[in-house]
């Protein structure tokens, strides 16, 4: 087990310092990638903090949609969801008519996708779903 | 005198017959693919306010400049607000690579200095109709005066099945499996809209290529992605989510709502096609968020090694929601 500070915390501090103290130092087109450097170290946070979960919730909800058991498709959590996905894509893929499979898929994307915008961009959906902002 | 200055130097006294100085020359595309630069040509009486598109090699084209220059000369016979263009180049002797040469248009072009300013002079439901009026201008002119070599569905395909062959090759190079994306071309494969017209379109008309000042919008730049296609295209492709750089709730750029557009781009004989809106939205959402996935992967394989084009791999997300919500008439309902 690794030591204080956890991979969030430390971060959250790399995060911090390059707003605080790296940003202010700087113009022009390398501020703009520093910029870019911190909002990736943020999402990388929030993927620490919220990830494990969130691909939890992504293997039960895929499992469901496609009505299989996980647990023979991967030894680890990865790649059971990478199997999950590489074989809804081969369902969307196949022709012919599924309307159920279709709306079913949908449901659980929409959440997933929820789920990914948490880690790389909170706030951009909206918590109540309606509207037309799409 | 740097070697641009030198090189516009010497080009635009070839051209014009008669020595001309380079003054004042402004770099204004930093990060960008294609350099931008602002400068005064001086006769020795006269100035002209110029601005030159440069490409740093032609290999690096996406279009070659001869058919970029054509396009902007036929939307500016169309009545579409283009910079006049002055002198088109090919040889790389004078500044490395491919370039154009027009009238300075001044303005603002950043997409979020854009809407601020738009916000603060609250001429955004003008900006949009001048949008819709120079679609309907562009999507009026005639198909023979396009550039020859212009990107076009080949002979006998629509341009929504030319639309669908394009993203199926695009999906088949993804990294990785994405059944959200894969749910959106489904859609689009089983929802094809009736009509499908062919005319020239834009096909990036988006804040971000816009000249905007107080009056409004002055000018559309970056022909590169012109083709023979769905006028309805153009418009949805404004109308991406992505474009309104936060003003989610403008639908049109975060500059105004859809009626807005439609009703100008009617009123100067534009045909609104809602069907053919809708598809070809959530094709443009669709397209940017395999776009996305694509600069990342250039980024992945050493191509493009960039931080920005690695952090757009973790923007895809937001793409794929907005495909989602679109779809949501279509499968949503119930909880």
């Amino acid at each position: 087990m690794q030591d204080r500070p956890t991979a969030s915390e430390l971060l959250e501090t790399i995060a911090r310092f390059l707003d605080d103290e790296l940003l202010t130092a700087l113009e022009g087109g390398l501020q703009y990638r520093v910029r870019v450097a911190s909002n990736l170290v943020k999402i990388l946070e929030r993927e620490a903090r919220l990830g494990p979960e969130a691909l939890d919730r992504e293997c039960a909800r895929l499992s469901e949609v496609l009505r299989l058991d996980a647990a023979a498709l991967g030894a680890t959590a990865e790649q059971r969801v990478q199997e999950l996905n590489r074989r809804l894509v081969e369902r969307l893929q196949a022709p012919g008519e599924d309307a159920e499979l279709e709306r079913r898929a949908w449901r659980a994307l929409m959440a997933i996708a929820r789920d990914k915008l948490a880690i790389a961009r909170p706030g951009y959906a909206p918590a109540d779903p309606g509207g037309n902002e799409a | 005198m740097s070697e641009l200055e030198k090189g516009l130097a010497r080009y635009l006294t070839a051209e014009w017959g008669r020595p001309i100085e380079v003054r004042g020359l402004v770099e204004t595309s930093a990060g960008a693919r294609r350099r931008n630069v602002l400068f005064d040509a001086w006769d020795g009486g006269e100035v002209q306010r110029l601005a030159a598109t440069i490409t740093p090699s032609a290999a690096m084209e996406i279009m070659h400049v001869l058919v970029e220059s054509g396009a902007l000369r036929m939307a500016e016979k169309a009545g579409v607000p283009v910079p006049h263009l002055h002198a088109v180049g090919e040889d790389p002797a004078f500044v490395g690579g491919p370039f154009f040469i027009g009238e300075r248009v001044d303005g603002e072009t950043v997409p979020r200095r854009v809407l601020r300013l738009v916000d603060g002079a609250g001429i955004g439901e003008l900006v949009t109709a001048q949008i819709g009026r120079a679609f309907a201008a562009l999507h009026a002119a005639p198909v023979a005066d396009a550039p020859s070599g212009l990107k076009q569905p080949d002979p006998g395909v629509s341009p929504v099945d030319a639309g669908l062959a394009g993203l199926a090759e695009q999906i088949g190079e993804l990294l990785q499996p994405g059944p959200a994306l894969s749910l959106g071309f489904r859609w689009l494969q089983r929802n094809r809209p009736q009509r499908s017209e062919l005319r020239i379109v834009h096909g990036d008309l988006r804040n971000g290529n816009l000249i905007v000042g107080e009056d409004g919008l002055r000018a559309v730049l970056d022909w590169e992605a012109c083709h023979l296609g769905d006028p309805m295209e153009d418009l949805a492709w404004t109308c991406v989510r992505t474009w309104r750089f936060g003003s989610d709730e403008r639908e049109v750029g975060g500059f105004a709502a859809l009626p807005v557009l439609v009703d100008a781009y009617r009123e100067a004989g534009g045909d609104f096609d809602p069907d053919g809106f809708h598809w070809w939205k959530v094709y443009g959402t669709l397209r940017w968020g395999i776009g996305l996935a694509k600069q990342a992967a250039q980024h992945i394989d050493g191509s493009v090694p960039s931080i920005v084009m690695a952090a757009s791999g973790r923007r895809v997300a937001e793409l794929e929601y907005d495909l989602l919500a679109l779809l949501d008439r279509e499968y949503g309902g119930e909880a």
